[in-house]
């Protein structure tokens, strides 16, 4: 057999992963030493701390030129690093908000932490992958991980349906991913993207069925990923079920990496086929999951579900931005949904980088924003309530502004930034993404996002109704402070309204992150 | 100009968040010194609003006291502050009320004082920022900003269906404005080549300007000469009408105009007294001014050819708003309605595209402020005391409070109109202008322009009769009510809020000069600017939009040419 020979110079490029690898193995490793009844209270901050080092190296390794690592198996370009530091953000966001959570509840175990860390080292390797195998292993890394952390409160029944659940569609979906990428496999004779792209064209002229079949089944895999809608479903139960600090781990990394590697993957390949067929494939996807996810969330009653919905809204959101990375030209333009002549000739690759811009920065405005929210909606449940199933009820809103203002305050930020309001981070990403959708004509697609989104405002709205407008219920319990849940909500506040503000240094990060591997 | 002259604009709009700073770290048991900190905050504005509006040279440059900065630079965002006459002058209408609406409130809010000051002095920052702005964007910005000071201010302090009216007000004025925003997005893209974009006023109007002045020079020939147009102006032609339909419509709404105005009496029956006052006073301003700013300047042919649809719109809104006064108990919906009808005119006005119906319209925008801010001020006055917003439940009011009864009639006859008050001016030459204007001819048939100004002139006595009717009907004739009887006349702090408004009425009533002149060069231009798409018309000179440029490297306003994407940092050793 021949073994690769690697040196450390092939380890370095996974750095940020390998930092959060071995935190987690410390958290393991040291929660064998501890008694049942030992303070935990440095596992979040470990957590956090790694999370923190993890992003920063992250960071550092943005400004560095893209290449390849690994043999090629993976690419580490400013794109996946930039990924990688979204991934950090909301990982050292959730960790956080999780510390009250588990003492609430009795559950602090370093294996929580863990499972975290291991899921958001699997979301950074996704970013980085530029191989079928090693994608479908560094999913599996991430989803594996999250269908433990899912059910990871073993003892009501939610947590237990909402595993067995997400893991069940979790594994068809892989499976999905797994046939496509043989079909692919199949036509190319290879599995490293880049590798894959020269043949591709060639397939595609003999067995044109195979190409498309293998084309559409890992475009369902990754949709049921991001949650797109018809392959939502899964999503407000698990969302429901969940731990609400996984839940946002979720909503915001695990989305993240599966569009990391839906556009890598789409990209790459794009280039060897006709582009109007991923085109078509996601503005139908955007279309359907902007509207269905908005309209869905409207008669929710239970902010959580609610939450669940919105995240589907926005998957529809970042679809717009994909489907505009694949028009071809002013000039031959695929007209879905609208004219061509409003875009006065932009050049296609400037298009492009305004739309991969546009995700970007809208990942990383929804990270904060949904993060924000969820842990903001685990201050406020109790374990009492939850198999009664009232735990998330707008009514636990009621009359907060005067019970406390500050978090009040905190969650209109988050619900006006999910809604796209200015002055937040919400609406400065949303422009963007609705901007390259117009720059590359698909002008009907950002009216009917922008229309959704109107539509969209109305339950968020209705959450600050409840805590503006309507009074404290009798008996309302009183509400325990904890330093950890108020840190996430400071850190997520400011970053929603400063940011929209002056975007600052994001700008640039972007213009920089916006360079992929290979294009 | 001096630094304090590039800044003013940034104090002026500023110095409330400034304030809501320190009303944030005051105490919430302190009422007492959150209303002072807060009144304040407000005179202070005053002056500072005050100072520019004397700053301001009526003969000067279109805009001035600029203020511009990078911001956001790779997407063509400039921050960027700069008044033309309609802003400077409903700047000061903006500032004027400010202090009047913390007096108004002492007693009318009793509960989370601390909450309603903040969205006060928030809400103040965001209308002053609308007006100022002049990157579109910006004004997009703080144009949506505005809504959540005052949606929290009618859904928290409001009265019985408070939140329902909240919500219908948030998401009716969204809808409109999400629409501009794919609008503006577009405008942004056609304006300009790529690397060049940007959201600038002066960038986004003069990129527009070559073609629509060739789309007007074709609409002028035979049939179907557009449709042969190549370039800006084919584009102008086929979607610059759906264009200036999502502007229109984000601003009808905010105006309103009839058939959208389904918000306004919800919201303004609901309001407390102070939302009613800043939302008749400034709020719906916005609309007219947005009309006036964006909507008609950037798509001249296309605002021609909607004109007579619009004016019809205008005048079935001063018709139906007046009918619908006369068939209300409420007192608060009759002003509601009332505003409906009087925004009519500043929109009639406007649309007639004459010196004198746009000097008209411009006036009439103030007046408004003025006279329907006043109105609302006053009935929270009696609101308070009684309780009740129905006429029938009031009745011989003027024997127990004499004084209020007589400051409440001059409000009256500024409302309607009479010689000598302010309403006077604007609504007669909004007619005047009707009368002189093409409407008729734009809209088929030059003898529309009599049914036209025969229609608004209608309005005006039915204005004078629905104002008076109720007048009537709760200041005269004998007190039928036992709880009325003792009602308090209006006290010290009471009259101090009033006064302002009886001075401004017959200021502006009897010396109206001043504030014409502040106004003149703006109505000049915008008419200008609105004839590019009449074919035929006389063309003015002094057209496009001159501003300041960014201080250094004017080009870096948008994306850089060479696209990341395509960048090849290190080839891939397979490729």
């Amino acid at each position: 057999m021949n073994l690769p020979n690697l040196t450390l110079a092939d380890f370095l490029p996974l750095f940020p992963a390998i930092i959060m690898v071995a935190g987690a193995s410390v958290l393991l490793l040291s929660e064998v030493f501890l008694s049942a009844t030992s303070s935990r209270a440095y596992q979040a901050v470990l957590t956090v701390v790694t999370a923190v080092a993890a992003g920063f190296a992250a960071l550092t390794a943005m400004f560095e030129p893209a290449h390849e690592v690994f043999l090629g198996f993976g690419v580490l370009d400013p794109f996946s690093s930039f990924l990688t530091f979204v991934v950090c953000v909301g990982l050292a966001l959730a960790a956080l908000s999780s510390v009250s959570f588990l003492r609430k509840r009795g559950a602090e175990r370093g294996e929580f932490y863990a499972l975290m860390l291991f899921a958001a080292a699997g979301m950074s390797l996704l970013a980085m992958s530029n191989e079928l195998i090693t994608l479908f292993v560094n999913l599996e890394v991430l989803s594996i991980a999250t269908y433990a952390l899912t059910s990871y409160l073993r003892r009501g029944t939610r947590p237990s349906e909402a595993g067995f659940k997400y893991f069940i569609l979790g594994a068809f979906s892989s499976a999905v991913l797994l046939y496509g990428s043989a079909l692919l496999y199949g036509a190319t004779g290879s599995t490293k993207l880049t590798d894959m792209v020269g043949p591709l064209s060639g397939a595609l002229a003999a067995q044109p069925l195979l190409v498309y079949a293998g084309l559409i089944l890992v475009g369902a895999g990754f949709a049921f990923k991001v949650a797109a809608v018809p392959f939502h479903m899964w999503t407000p139960d698990v969302y429901e079920g969940a731990p609400t600090p996984v839940t946002a781990l979720m909503s915001a990394g695990v989305k993240a990496a599966a569009f990391a590697a839906l556009v890598r993957v789409f990209l790459t390949l794009g280039k060897g086929i006709d582009p109007h067929l991923p085109l078509v494939l996601f503005s139908v996807l955007a279309f359907l999951t902007m509207v269905a996810g908005n309209l869905l969330a409207i008669p929710q009653r239970n902010v959580k579900r609610m939450l669940a919905y919105s995240s589907i809204a926005h998957a529809g959101y970042l679809l717009v931005g994909v489907a505009a990375l694949f028009v071809t030209g002013p000039g031959e333009q695929f007209r879905l949904l609208g004219p061509s002549e409003l875009t006065g000739g932009t050049p296609v690759d400037l298009a492009r980088a305004q739309a991969l811009r546009g995700i970007l920065f809208y990942l990383l405005a929804y990270t904060f924003s949904a993060v924000g929210a969820f842990a903001m909606v685990s201050a406020l449940e109790r374990r009492e309530d939850e198999e009664k199933g009232t735990a998330w009820d707008l009514e636990r809103f009621s009359g907060l502004a005067q019970r406390r203002p500050g978090y009040a305050v905190a969650m209109a930020a988050f619900m006006l930034s999910l809604g796209g309001i200015p002055p937040t981070i919400g609406f400065m990403s949303k422009l963007l993404i609705f901007q390259s959708a117009v720059d590359s004509g698909l002008v009907g697609l950002a009216i009917v996002g922008v229309l959704s989104s109107a539509a969209g405002v109305y339950y968020y709205l209705r959450v600050v109704v409840y805590m503006f407008m309507r009074p404290v219920p009798e008996g309302a319990q009183t509400l325990e402070r904890s330093w950890s849940t108020e840190l996430t909500l400071v850190l997520s506040t400011a970053a929603v309204v400063v940011l929209g503000i002056l975007p600052g240094p994001i700008t640039a990060w972007l213009q920089q992150a916006s360079r992929i591997f290979g294009l | 100009m001096s630094f304090f002259d590039t800044h003013l604009l940034n104090l002026v709009v500023f110095l409330p968040l400034v304030f809501a700073a320190l009303v944030l770290v005051l105490p919430a048991s302190e009422p007492g010194q959150i209303r002072t900190v807060t009144l304040i905050g407000m005179l202070v504005d005053l002056v500072a609003g005050v100072w520019a509006y004397t700053r301001f040279e009526p003969g000067g440059a279109e805009f001035q006291l600029e203020y511009r900065v990078h911001w956001f630079k790779e997407f063509g965002l400039s921050y960027h502050l700069g008044v033309d006459g309609l802003a400077i002058s409903l700047l000061l209408l903006t500032v004027f009320l400010g202090p009047l609406v913390v007096l108004a409130s002492t007693t009318y809010i009793s509960h989370r004082i601390k909450e309603f000051h903040l969205a006060l002095l928030v809400l103040q920052t965001t209308m002053l920022g609308a007006l100022v702005s002049l990157d579109v964007l910006l004004f997009y910005i703080f144009f949506e900003a505005m809504l959540i000071p005052m949606y929290l201010m009618v859904g928290v302090w409001g009265a019985e269906d408070r939140q329902m009216a909240a919500v219908k007000f948030f998401l009716y004025t969204l809808v409109g404005s999400l629409l501009m925003l794919v609008a503006l997005i577009a405008v942004y893209f056609i304006s300009a080549p790529a690397g060049a974009r940007s959201f600038d006023y002066a960038s986004m109007y003069n990129g527009l300007l070559e073609a629509n002045r060739q789309l007007s020079a074709c609409r002028a020939g035979p049939e179907g000469a557009c449709d042969s147009l190549t370039g800006l102006a084919g584009t102008l032609h086929t979607y610059g009408p759906w264009m200036f339909a999502a502007f229109a419509l984000a601003f009808a709404i905010k105006v309103p105009m009839w058939p959208v105005h389904t918000w306004l009496p919800d919201a303004h029956v609901q309001a407390p007294v102070a939302g009613s006052m800043i939302l008749a006073g400034v709020m719906l301003k916005m609309g007219t001014f947005g009309f006036w700013r964006y909507a008609i300047p950037f798509f001249p042919v296309a605002a021609q050819m909607a004109r007579p649809f619009l004016a019809t719109l205008s005048v079935i809104g001063i018709v139906y708003g007046a009918l619908m006064c006369l068939a209300q108990r409420d007192i608060k919906k009759l002003i509601a309605y009332s505003s409906v009808s009087h925004l009519g005119y500043c929109m009639l006005g406007m649309l007639a595209v004459t010196a004198e119906g746009a000097t008209g319209s411009a006036y009439q925008m103030l007046n408004h402020g003025v006279s329907t801010g006043a109105l609302f001020l006053l009935f929270g006055f009696l609101y308070e005391r009684r309780h009740s917003r129905l006429m029938a439940d009031f009745g011989g009011i003027a024997k127990v409070m004499p004084v209020f009864t007589a400051f409440f009639i001059v409000i009256t006859f500024s409302s309607v109109a009479v010689p000598g008050t302010n309403g006077f001016i604007g609504e007669f030459l909004v007619l005047l202008g009707t009368f002189k204007s093409d409407l008729g001819a734009a809209a088929g048939n030059p003898h529309l322009t009599t049914v036209f100004g025969a229609f608004a002139t209608l309005g005006v006595i039915l204005g004078a009769a629905y104002m008076l009717w109720m007048v009537q009907k709760v200041f005269f004739g004998s007190l039928t009510h036992r709880e009325n009887q003792h009602l308090r006349d209006i006290g010290l702090r009471e009259t101090l809020t009033v006064l302002p408004f009886i001075a401004l009425v017959g200021v502006m009533g009897l010396m109206p000069q001043p504030f014409l002149d502040r106004l003149a060069p703006s109505t000049d231009r915008f008419i200008a600017r609105a004839r590019v798409g009449i074919p035929g018309a006389p063309q003015a000179e002094q057209v496009r939009v001159e501003v300041m440029s960014l201080p250094s490297n004017p080009t870096a306003a948008a994306p850089q040419g060479s696209a990341p994407l395509a960048a090849r940092d290190v080839p891939s050793p397979r490729q």
